[in-house]
């Protein structure tokens, strides 16, 4: 791992070109909020550096609502998906588990994934409901191929492998980065960050504690909880690491994978009726057992990156952070 | 795709012959358009094309590699439509899935085998497995039963069994009719008549959720040993490869890690019995 830098207005001036030959995503700042949109010449000033993460998260990109997977044929050109927070770089982990699964290799998502820079930003700014460091995992990535720091009127650039080696190339103005005051001020950048959402997220237990009060929960605190739920499925659309879904069949043999969620009525049933997530106080506990033990017990990346978007999609104001904290009492 | 292999795409495979078994349970007989084996309790998924796929547990000889035999209780959609099939009918197949019988590990043990209803399709395999390795097993029991005399599939099955060395086949009805004169009751009850060896034994479960839990209680009470009881999982096993999540059960995907589970494994997964 190494550090480039490049002046921000020639870093400005390189993506302008850069972008009429990649497909580039960034996260940028518009009236909602952020979130990724296609990069042109008219949103590179709108591109949100180290600030919190896209509204949208980052295994849309690769797992799409709907994609045909025996006749759908994947774009080889390049893409660069630019301002993934490490919450979410984190969570593509579980899905790399799942979908490049050596006995089965998902062909649709492996093309994907190869044809697929990802640059993260540090993340320096915490949103209200971001607990990523409760579950060991910091606001920044030194596993996405680049990463992209603003200082000031610098853009430095964390090389962490050789794909992001290849695009970091492509600025052709870049300088090997080794001065320790520079190194110094990332540093404290990263420190003021944790700091910020360690006080944040005080007396929230951590990853395996939370495992073990849930499974200790009793029957009331499922059933008040999901009694503001509508099964609306949006916790499990918009987490970074919920990735069910269904095959969906056409003529001629096709099958369309389409996202699916276990917080839709019938999503265990089988032919004979049995239906074991029937009630929604056990359809509503799945999502959380499924994330603190059952996926824990079977793989080794985290199932909930703390990124907080089914706290702040839900409808019915649930915050299983606050569940959490009742078990933890 | 590169010439990759991809997970989704199923094989062809025509429909040679329909076996009607019981009014709601049919045969389909089928020849796949590229060499297909399975291992005896491993299922496939079977599509019928533009319509949909569901997971089955072939109900043939896993010896018998040039077609497959496929038992279907008409019971939802997808198998309404199956039942509607004629010979000259292409389907789709996919698999085989998952983890089936470990025969080897039945060498020189008895085995005894507890069905209801359509879990006889599975068992028949694994029947046709055994009588492959009939010289290395000590005995072979099969007890089964069926809602009504009717219901019961494969019933030439029986005598062949009860003509071969080493085997043995009981029945009973949970409802007889005028023609019956067999035992009446639960598959469980029909344990009662069988002597055991505990110790040099398994036990393998195959049929609807509550005979699985009673049963699996019943050869606890016999003195079997958690690990020496193998239960056939059913769940929504919807894309076979462990990932589309339907079928989670506790840490386990039923397609991927099942569907052939010991007693031993799965006991503390919550649920295993809905």
């Amino acid at each position: 791992m190494h550090y480039l830098s490049i002046n921000k207005e020639e870093w400005d001036k390189a993506l302008e070109q850069i972008q009429l030959s990649f497909t580039i995503f960034a996260a940028v700042e518009n009236d909602f909020g952020i979130d990724y949109e296609e990069l042109n010449s008219s949103n590179i000033s709108r591109i949100a550096y180290n600030r919190a993460k896209p509204a949208t998260p980052l295994k849309t990109f690769f797992l799409p609502v709907k994609e045909n997977v025996t006749s759908g044929q994947v774009r080889n050109r390049q893409r660069v998906i630019m301002g993934v927070p490490g919450c979410d770089v984190e969570g593509l982990k579980l899905l790399d588990e799942i979908y490049l699964d050596r006995d089965y290799i998902d062909i649709y998502y492996q093309q994907h994934r190869e044809n697929t820079v990802i640059i993260s930003f540090d993340c320096f700014e915490r949103q209200e409901h971001c607990h990523c460091t409760s579950y060991g995992i910091n606001p920044w990535s030194e596993s996405a191929d680049l990463s992209v720091i603003r200082v000031e009127d610098m853009i430095l650039l964390r090389v962490a492998t050789e794909k992001g080696n290849g695009f970091a190339n492509h600025f052709s103005v870049t300088r090997e980065m080794i001065d320790d005051k520079t190194l110094a001020v990332i540093d404290e950048a990263h420190k003021t960050a944790l700091s910020k959402l360690s006080e944040a997220v005080k007396g929230l237990p951590g990853f395996e504690t939370t495992g073990m009060l849930l499974q200790k929960a009793g029957d009331e605190i499922w059933a008040r909880y999901s009694s503001r739920c509508v099964s609306c499925g949006a916790c499990t659309t918009i987490c970074p690491t919920c990735s069910c879904f269904l095959l969906i069949d056409k003529p001629g043999f096709e099958k369309i994978r389409q996202m699916d969620a276990c917080q839709y009525p019938g999503f265990q049933r089988v032919a004979g009726g049995e239906d074991s997530l029937f009630e929604l106080p056990r359809r509503f506990r799945n999502r959380y057992m499924c994330k603190y033990i059952w996926k824990p017990g079977k793989f080794s990346s985290v199932a909930c990156t703390g990124c907080g978007r089914c706290i702040e999609a839900c409808i019915g104001k649930i915050n299983k952070n606050e569940l959490f904290m009742e078990l933890a009492k | 795709m590169n010439g990759m292999m991809n997970i989704y795409k199923p094989v062809r495979a025509k429909l040679t012959e329909v076996i009607e078994e019981s009014p709601l349970i049919k045969t389909f007989v089928l020849i796949p358009e590229t060499e297909f084996s399975f291992g005896t309790g491993q299922f496939i998924e079977l599509s019928v094309d533009g319509i949909g796929e569901a997971p089955f547990t072939p109900s043939s000889s896993p010896h018998v590699t040039d077609k497959l035999e496929v038992t279907v209780m008409k019971t939802g959609y997808v198998t309404e439509y199956m039942h509607n099939l004629k010979p000259g009918a292409f389907m789709g197949i996919r698999g085989p899935y998952g983890r089936g019988y470990p025969v080897e590990n039945f060498f020189g043990k008895e085995v005894i085998i507890l069905g209801g209803g359509c879990g006889l399709a599975p068992i028949r395999s694994l029947l046709y497995a055994l009588e492959h390795v009939k010289d290395k097993l000590d005995r072979v029991v099969l007890c089964y039963g069926s809602k009504t005399p009717a219901d019961c599939v494969y019933k030439p099955l029986f005598n062949r069994l009860n003509s071969t060395e080493k085997f043995e086949a009981y029945r009973t009805v949970d409802k007889g009719d005028d023609d019956w004169d067999g035992p009446v009751g639960v598959a469980t009850t029909l344990l009662n008549k069988v002597k055991v060896k505990p110790g040099n034994s398994v036990a393998v479960v195959c049929g609807p959720p509550i005979m699985m839990k009673f049963g699996t209680m019943k050869f606890l009470e016999m003195g079997y040993k958690d690990e020496e009881i193998y239960l056939s999982m059913e769940k929504n096993m919807s894309c076979g490869l462990g990932k589309c999540g339907h079928c989670m059960m506790g840490k386990y995907f039923v397609c991927k890690d099942g569907p052939v589970f010991t007693y031993d494994e799965i006991k503390d997964t919550p649920d295993i019995w809905k």
